[in-house]
């Protein structure tokens, strides 16, 4: 599946990144694509774009605080958890989703 | 400029003393004030704290990645401390809420956004790199400044193997979608 994601931690100074980094990582080794924007005290990096968004089968919000653009995702299958999920459990998250949508 | 800027060899200490969280952060806090880093140690790690209320900086494999924005700092940058004990921390990592840390990074960042916007580009790229699990569990295990600082520097591609101490176990999470 072709996956986005947003990541916002409070500080925006490690958790942000980190997780970005882990949720690439976990998509790419259960053979998914994936896009990762990171919303913290670097400014947005790697910023999601209409066309990554219109071609994305589901869109990850993993935050603490608010997503910055969130109205760029209206129409799309959000799943939204808090950092600490994408933290500690990269790959499950992704092979819930996979599971998930293979069964709507 | 690259990453290896934000690095500095007289702030990573192989021998962080104390027996407690709070001990190794004061410990670190004048590693810091005697480098120039920063010009208030306690105001320091009030924000600090003030980051730990929020939620755990332990990220498991024994590490923990404590920070926050702070108007005493001078200088952006990150301290990198081995500590001599093992410190009870709160973690986002274990069940029980706590892990044993035994290798502290400690981010060193100013609260003036935009004298802090240049270094967080590569404290962030940095930070990533920590989303590494075989990284990471290679800096659990290294021994010298030398060492920490090329795991850092290092490619994913050039890290090789290692045994990753806390292998996530891939289950059905309770999500909406």
């Amino acid at each position: 599946m072709k996956i986005v994601a947003v990541t916002a931690c409070t500080a925006g100074i490690a958790h942000t990144y980190i997780v970005a980094e882990k949720l690439q990582k976990a998509a790419e080794e259960l053979g998914h694509d994936i896009k990762v924007e990171t919303q913290g005290s670097a400014g947005i990096e790697n910023e999601l774009t209409a066309e990554d968004i219109a071609n994305a089968d589901v869109v990850i919000y993993t935050h603490d605080i608010a997503i910055r653009g969130a109205n760029r995702f209206a129409g799309k299958k959000i799943v939204d958890v808090p950092i600490s999920t994408a933290m500690k459990q990269p790959k499950s998250l992704i092979s819930t989703i996979e599971k998930k949508l293979a069964a709507k | 400029m690259p990453l290896i800027d934000i690095l500095n060899k007289d702030i990573i200490d192989l021998n962080v003393q104390g027996n407690t969280k709070d001990e190794v952060l004061r410990y670190m806090a004048n590693v810091l004030l005697n480098n120039g880093y920063i010009n208030d140690a306690e105001v320091f790690v009030k924000d600090i704290y003030e980051r730990e209320a929020e939620g755990p900086t332990g990220m498991g494999s024994h590490i923990s990645i404590p920070h926050g924005k702070s108007f005493s700092v001078l200088k952006n940058g990150i301290m990198i401390g081995k500590t001599v004990n093992p410190i009870r921390w709160e973690s986002s990592m274990s069940d029980d809420g706590f892990q044993d840390t035994h290798l502290i990074f400690l981010f060193c960042v100013s609260a003036d956004a935009e004298f802090a916007r240049n270094h967080m580009m590569l404290l962030s790229e940095l930070a990533g790199k920590l989303g590494n699990d075989v990284r990471v569990a290679k800096l659990s295990k290294a021994q010298s400044k030398e060492e920490i600082m090329d795991l850092i520097l290092c490619e994913d591609d050039q890290l090789g193997e290692a045994e990753v101490l806390e292998e996530e176990e891939i289950v059905d999470l309770d999500i909406d979608l």
